[in-house]
């Protein structure tokens, strides 16, 4: 197999900045002092010292009432109850699953958290533990929602609901936690034909459209779809969904199903896929999508 | 001592620097997608680059409900001094680099935060012209910054060494490998400059203690210059990366 | 900041290909360093050149600055250290290269260029962001240097126009002095005004005699015309030579009675390369590193032992035969490798003393020079002032060696005096010798205390007061820097082993209350070393207010003391040690005969001969237990001149004498050393200054003991122990001399005793065989040896009395220190020596002795003799046709007589004054006498002797002219 691999130096890499009409806040870099103590009270990425309150890391101030936090530019996945995760199963454990969700600590899945087939309120008897690897083993990505949060500030999740579980068929995309907006919904069917899921962790899922509604009782045949090949423009989609975020992400811009349908608009004047991945590419689509979410605040 | 002309008899070091004058520095936050943080810095010819995975979940052996375990690992590739050689990590040298890198960063991170966790690490040195241990604290606060992970304050290192003009003592800030390589004593030091504490001090040679105090005030002062620095690169990079959020997101 | 953050990359290859990059910055705060600039921000103490500097050379009728190049510092440093040129402007990539190449001159230029009044500017053009050049790819160093050098001066021309408005138009010039075509060619074409040396210094009006100085320097290859020497081979093809084994390098010695041969040590053979004729040496001078290669082994020859010196009268720029050289090979172990010089790697050429040679062409200017060094050949100078000159002492530097000169080219430095002058004659020793000798500068002597210093009261508290003690010192009779004072009192306790104890003290001029570190007296006095002692005259190590005031120990007076102080029992075993920093006041200075008086003279019983008493038993049981751990006792001659006290001319020599109270002070001072060693070496275990005395080589007695063996005497070498006992039992009762003689000469197969750092060494090494004991340091003289005044601070830092400082504590600093100061050493001894030989000559200017001698050494065509009256050694010359050398036996046989080591003759002292610069005495044999050979001890029979006509038309000559010489000093005063 042959192919056409370019390397270019550094001097000629491409500026991915793209031109945005927001003003620069004020920044405070660590161990910047923020304001004498009084009446404040310290959040996340602040610390006190000497009567003063600092910066603990490099971002923008935010203060509610009198709670100063400061938000670094990006960070690890800090969960809040109810958002929606795309995780991966680490292990197997005594009637819980650990999961990756790209926060600091492993995440949690309790086997109670699960519908089981056969009804929610059913009991978990320690045959279902026995088999809990059927259901999900190391390895396989869900979706889920963040249940509660424990007090060293690992996540206990759930998949209670007939969005959330097993991802079978699709490309996982990591990208920084900080670039997701935070929607009411993160499931989308998106018109050019695939579905995608934006954890709020960072984790983007691209599928294929599921066949409308998929019927609770027909189990065997979601199996059976599950493992029905993906057809070649269904992928191509996909690619160009999954090129259309990297490009987005390349330039530092938020991420949510209307930037990523006009990025997948903006996309289609390259014919090829591949063409997405050269920086000027990117760097063009990431510009007009601006340019295109400009209009839209402005209407 | 008074051996090699380090500085010649116009006030200039060999590179045309002034006793009291850093190497140009240029260096860049975020150069890699996959690692949490990255940076990438250069002072003179010594180039490195640092990538920070986590804070993660910690190993179940190393893990410790006190704080964040820190991971360093120092590398230096086989093309980076002017003889290839190959150098296999965890070699001695790396090693004690590694413990000294951790030590420095140690200092500053604010590990009490994290319990369990882990923060891991990875400098890996292109070139090495001279000070390659300053160059990787300094990249390492970078990418330490850049992954957001809650520090005191800056840690900065730089080395300070001493030479003589017209037989009186002057020490020379931020050494080149020529410098270091013509002998004389290295001072290496680690610090938070805005709080003025020292995190980690080395010395190659024997110095004098008349000698120390100079020495070291010297390197202290190259940290504060360092840190303004890195400081302005941070901001340039939150500047161009921020442009894209919106501001409040609560 | 504010520099240029412009990075540029200079790549260099090694011998491994490294690729070596650095980085190089550039800046825009250089200043330009003229009155004339308006743009530089000087401050008033940088601007170093003139804004209106006045032109001295007729060729240029306008003002100007001149800019050198490389090649005019390298060849005429002279011309420019001449007060004359000003308003010069060096540039780095100047300063650089001369760096590289000759360190000598860089020093030299450093100094010109440190003189405000000169108005040398230094201009950092390399790193200036203006006139940097990048060398381009395939470009030679040298051209890129040019270029640099070219971009300055045009810079230098541009920059200082842009002030043209303030000074009316009339702003200086740049004009480039260079003597490279090329380059002059070059810079022309770009509208500099460029100039050769030679030009611009022959047009210079109002400094006779700068023209003098001109180096004649050409490029030795080039001259291929009429060329006498074969080509030296280029740097490249001598490297390659080296690396393929073809060649090999060494340091060419000159031998001092052959001009026509040398020898080169080589790592790779065991003898060294014998190198003869004038191709075979191939103009290296003595000291230069030379590129040898061997000839092939039919060739080889054995040194020949003939006396060949250069003709008297000047025969121009031709070769004579050398058929001379080729002697004859005898016996195969007797050949050396003989080779010849293809190249020279480092000149090591010095400036040389001497005295020019008369030319037979009077008014002429080229004149050849004759140096007092035997080793070195003559040089060709050109000089107009010759008249005066000729009856001079001159310095002349060399500068060249071309193919076409029989002798090298060099020029006229200055004079150092009338020849025969003492003054003049001092001076050419110190010169030869390195003795740094010049008065000390300003910034020494603002260095030292007011003359009329008292000790301050807070620095007595600091100290022990032992005013109180009766202290006193010994001297030899004259001694001004008496830097040792002793004292001694019984103790009322007794030892453990029940016997009586002694306090003893060793008090030492504190040297360094006042002499600080790192100031410039201490600096000074590091560079001198030592105090260098001549027979009328002495070169102090500090300056005379310290040496003989302040520290000087004298009688009856306070001074500042180091003092060493044991509890002994009267066995002198030492039952403890201390140091401390004290106040003294010597009751007495006394000279060793005074000492001996007072304790001979059994009627006195005060303080001080009591304490001198007690001195001297301890000092002899002291000096048995350091023979019977194996000491040696060495001996050499030493002569003492009585001066006279108006002309300082010797009137009188006689050996020095040795009395029990010399070797009194002398034991105690070893037991103060030792004491001293012991402790810094434990404190400083690698910075402590140390002087061992390494084990002699067992080969180098082997002569010295077949002579002792042909006395009757096996000794026995192997350990200092035995070597001493043997020493001990050679004695002949009727010979009282021949015990002194044989030590003599075992001093001389030994090797010297050296400083040394204690970090270099492991702690056997540390041994001095000569004292047998296994540590030792100086620490008892600091006001005459600089090794003293270090082991004084060590001491001091080590007892809490003085603070430590960093240099003290340096390992390379103490490396290049005792390298220096063993140089320095060493340098000393040989110019004592030379002084001595210098006063006997003068001695035996218009007499003659007749003296009892012994037979030293036997040598192939001569007796080595001494003469124990005056220590004085020399040659007898015996004529091979009358002479048989026996070489198994080291014997000179002539009929029945049989010449050996030890024997005894008589001989006639003679001074030769033929040769001007080598004045020597000459040995003759009387008895026993030897017809033909001998000498004929009347002067009746003289008139009559046949064979002596040549020499006695000699010594007429000698008579003459001396008589003639002391005519002339008389007129003059």
């Amino acid at each position: 197999m042959t192919g056409h691999v370019s390397i270019r130096l550094a001097s000629e890499r491409v500026n991915h900045c793209v031109p945005c009409p927001n003003e620069l806040p004020r920044f405070y870099t660590p161990g910047e002092v923020i304001t004498g103590m009084q009446d404040f009270m310290r959040g996340h990425g602040t610390y006190a010292e000497d009567d003063s309150l600092k910066s603990s890391v490099a971002g923008v101030m935010q203060k509610v009432n009198k709670l100063i936090c400061v938000r670094p530019l990006k960070s690890r996945y800090v969960g809040e109850i109810g958002d929606v995760i795309v995780g991966r199963v680490l292990e197997v454990q005594q009637k819980r699953w650990k999961v990756e969700t790209n926060s600091r600590l492993d995440s949690i899945l309790q086997l109670s958290s699960v519908n089981l087939p056969g009804g929610e309120l059913r009991r978990r008897s320690a045959e279902d533990e026995q088999m809990m690897r059927k259901h999900l083993q190391e390895g396989d990505l869900i979706s889920a929602e963040v249940q509660s949060v424990f007090s060293d500030g690992s996540l206990s999740l759930h998949t209670r609901s007939l969005k959330y579980g097993k991802l079978s068929q699709g490309v996982l995309v990591k990208v920084f936690p900080s670039l997701i907006k935070r929607r009411k919904n993160h499931f989308h069917n998106l018109p050019c034909g695939v579905s995608i899921i934006i954890g709020n962790n960072g984790y983007i899922w691209i599928s294929p459209h599921k066949q409308d509604i998929i019927l609770e009782d027909n189990h065997d045949e979601i199996e059976n779809y599950d493992l029905q090949a993906v057809k070649r423009s269904d992928r191509e989609i996909i690619a160009r969904v999954k090129n259309c975020i990297s490009a987005l992400v390349a330039s530092k811009m938020m991420l949510d199903d209307t930037s990523i349908m006009f990025a997948f608009e903006q996309s289609l004047k390259y014919d090829n896929v591949k063409e997405l991945l050269d920086p000027e590419a990117m760097l063009d689509i990431a510009f007009l999508t601006q340019h295109m979410l400009n209009d839209i605040t402005e209407d | 001592m008074p051996g090699p002309d380090l500085l010649s008899s116009q006030g200039l070091r060999l590179d045309g620097r002034r006793p009291n004058e850093l190497r140009r520095i240029r260096c860049k936050l975020g150069v890699f997608t996959q690692p949490d943080g990255s940076a990438y810095l250069e002072q003179g010819n010594t180039k490195v680059l640092a990538a920070v995975y986590g804070p993660h979940q910690a190993s179940k052996s190393k893990s410790s409900s006190e704080g964040v375990v820190v991971n360093c690992q120092y590398s230096m590739a086989t093309f980076s001094t002017g003889e290839r050689k190959n150098r296999p990590r965890g070699d001695r040298k790396s090693q004690e680099m590694s413990m000294h890198l951790r030590q420095a960063l140690t200092a500053a991170i604010k590990t009490e935060m994290y319990p369990r966790s882990q923060i891991d690490i990875y400098v890996e040195v292109l070139q090495a012209d001279g000070g390659a241990y300053c160059a990787s604290v300094n990249a390492s606060t970078l990418a330490l910054i850049d992954a957001g992970i809650p520090l005191k304050a800056y840690v900065c290192s730089c080395s300070a060494s001493m030479a003589y003009k017209d037989g009186v003592p002057e020490p020379l800030l931020d050494v080149g490998h020529v410098e270091e390589a013509a002998g004389g004593v290295t001072l290496t030091v680690a610090s938070l400059p805005s709080t003025g504490s020292i995190a980690l001090l080395e010395l190659s040679h024997r110095l004098h203690s008349d000698y120390f105090e100079t020495v070291l005030s010297r390197a202290m002062q190259g940290c504060r210059d360092i840190e303004i620095i890195l400081d302005k690169a941070v901001r340039e990079h939150l500047a161009e990366g921020w442009t894209k959020q919106d501001v409040i997101t609560i | 900041m504010q520099w240029t953050t412009k990075t540029f990359l200079t790549k260099t290859k090694r011998g491994n290909v490294l690729k070596i990059v650095r980085e190089h910055y550039l800046r825009d705060d250089l200043l330009c360093g003229s009155a004339v600039c308006n743009i530089c921000p000087h401050k008033d103490d940088e601007i170093v050149l003139d804004n209106k500097p006045e032109s001295i050379c007729k060729l240029f009728d306008f003002e100007h600055y001149l800019v050198l190049d490389t090649n005019v510092v390298l060849h005429q440093i002279d011309v420019l250290e001449e007060n004359a040129l000003k308003n010069i402007i060096i540039l780095q990539t100047v300063l650089e290269e001369v760096k590289h190449q000759n360190t000598a001159i860089f020093q030299r230029l450093l100094e010109i260029v440190g003189n405000k009044n000169r108005k040398f500017y230094s201009f950092v053009n390399e790193h200036h962001k203006d006139t940097y050049v990048e060398r381009n790819p395939h470009e030679k160093q040298n051209d890129r240097n040019d270029r640099a050098i070219r971009r300055a001066a045009s810079w230098y021309a541009s920059h200082l126009l842009l002030s043209k408005s303030d000074f009316d138009g009339k702003i200086p010039q740049i004009i480039l002095l260079t003597d490279d075509e090329n380059n002059r060619k070059i810079a022309q074409k770009e509208g500099i005004v460029c100039c050769t040396v030679k030009e611009y210094v022959e047009n210079i009006t109002g400094f006779a005699g700068l023209v003098d100085k001109l180096s004649k320097n050409v490029i030795p290859e080039t001259c291929s015309k009429d060329a006498l020497y074969p080509a030296h081979l280029t740097p490249s093809q001598i490297h390659s030579g080296i690396r393929g084994g073809k060649l090999y390098q060494g340091t060419f010695h000159a031998s001092r009675d052959n001009f026509l041969e040398g020898t080169a040590v080589v790592s790779s053979f065991d003898k060294p390369i014998l190198l003869q004729g004038h191709s075979g040496i191939n103009r290296a001078i003595d000291g230069d590193i030379v590129a040898i290669e061997i000839l092939p082994k039919e060739e080889w020859r054995k040194p020949s032992d003939i006396v060949l010196e250069d003709k008297a009268d000047d025969p121009g720029d031709t070769l004579e035969e050398e058929a001379l050289l080729n002697t004859k090979v005898d016996s195969e172990d007797e050949i050396t490798p003989t080779g010849k010089v293809v190249g020279i790697i480092r000149r090591k050429w010095r400036q040389y003393c001497g005295i020019l040679l008369p030319s037979k062409f009077p008014g002429a200017t080229r004149h050849l020079f004759t140096p007092a060094e035997k080793r070195i050949p003559r040089v060709r100078i050109e000089t107009r002032q010759s008249d005066i000159l000729i009856s001079q002492r001159i310095l002349v530097a060399l500068d060249s060696w071309p193919r076409n000169s029989r002798y090298p080219l060099g020029h006229f430095v200055r004079s150092l005096g009338p020849i025969g002058d003492k003054d003049a004659e001092n001076e050419v020793i110190l010169l030869e010798h390195d003795v740094p000798h010049a008065r000390f500068s300003e910034a020494v002597l603002a260095c030292l205390p007011p003359d009329d210093f008292k000790i301050p009261e807070e620095e007595i508290k600091k100290r022990v007061d032992l005013r109180s003690i009766c202290i006193c010192s010994v001297d030899p009779p004259g001694c001004t820097d008496i830097d040792d004072a002793l004292h001694a009192r019984p103790l009322p306790g007794l030892s453990p082993d029940g016997l009586k104890t002694y306090e003893v003290g060793v008090h030492i001029a504190d040297v360094t209350y006042f002499v600080r570190p790192n100031t410039a007296l201490d600096k000074e006095a590091a560079a001198r070393s030592t105090t260098v002692y001549l027979v009328d005259r002495r070169i102090d190590m500090v300056p005379g207010l310290l040496s003989s005031n302040l520290c000087s120990l004298r009688g009856g007076e306070e001074r500042l003391a180091f003092s060493c102080v044991w509890v002994v029992d009267e066995n002198a075993n030492v039952l403890s040690t201390k140091f401390h920093k004290s106040v003294i006041k010597s009751s007495s200075a006394m000279t060793y005969e005074e000492a001996q008086i007072a304790i001979d003279d059994s009627t006195r019983n005060d303080e001080i001969a009591s304490s001198l008493r007690t001195l001297n038993s301890l000092a002899k049981k002291l000096k048995q237990k350091r023979l019977d751990n194996g000491a040696l006792l060495l001996a050499s001659p030493e002569i003492r001149f009585q001066v006279d006290s108006e002309t300082h001319d010797p009137i009188e020599v006689q050996a020095k004498k040795i009395m029990d109270t010399n070797s009194m002070v002398e034991e105690f001072m070893l037991l103060a050393n030792v004491s001293v060693a012991e402790r810094v070496a434990t404190d400083y275990p690698r910075c402590a200054l140390l002087r061992r005395h390494p084990s002699p080589q067992p080969h180098s007695f082997d002569t010295f003991l077949k002579a002792a063996r042909q006395q009757g005497f096996e000794l026995d070498v192997s350990t200092n122990k035995s070597f001493s006992k043997s020493l001990n039992e050679a004695v002949i009762p009727d010979r009282p001399f021949f015990n002194t003689l044989l030590r003599i000469m075992a001093t001389r197969c030994m090797q010297q005793a050296v400083y040394f750092p204690s970090g270099s060494r492991t702690q056997e090494e540390f041994y001095h065989y000569g004292l047998a004991c296994p540590i030792y340091t100086h620490f008892t003289s600091p006001i005459r040896r600089y090794a003293d005044v270090i082991v004084h601070r060590l001491l001091a830092a080590s007892i809490g009395a003085d603070v430590s400082h960093a240099s003290l504590l340096d390992t390379k600093a103490a490396d290049a220190l005792c390298d220096n100061l063993n140089y320095r050493h060493r340098q000393a001894q040989y110019a004592g020596r030379a002084s001595v030989a210098l006063n006997t000559h003068i001695l035996f200017k218009n007499r003659e002795e007749i003296e009892s001698a012994v037979v030293l050494a036997v040598k192939r065509n001569a007796l080595q003799v001494l003469i124990p009256k005056y220590g004085l050694e020399g040659p007898i010359y015996l004529p091979s046709d009358k002479f048989r050398y026996n070489e198994e036996e080291h014997v000179q046989i002539c009929g029945d007589v049989i010449l050996r080591t030890f024997d005894e003759l008589t001989v006639r002292l003679t001074l030769d004054s033929s040769n001007l610069q080598h004045r020597k005495l000459v040995f003759q044999l009387v008895k026993p006498s030897i017809p033909g050979v001998s000498y004929i001890a009347d002067e009746q029979v003289e008139k009559m002797e046949i064979e002596e006509i040549d020499k006695k038309e000699n010594e007429k000559k000698r008579k003459e002219s001396t008589g003639g010489k002391n005519k002339k000093k008389k007129s003059k005063k």
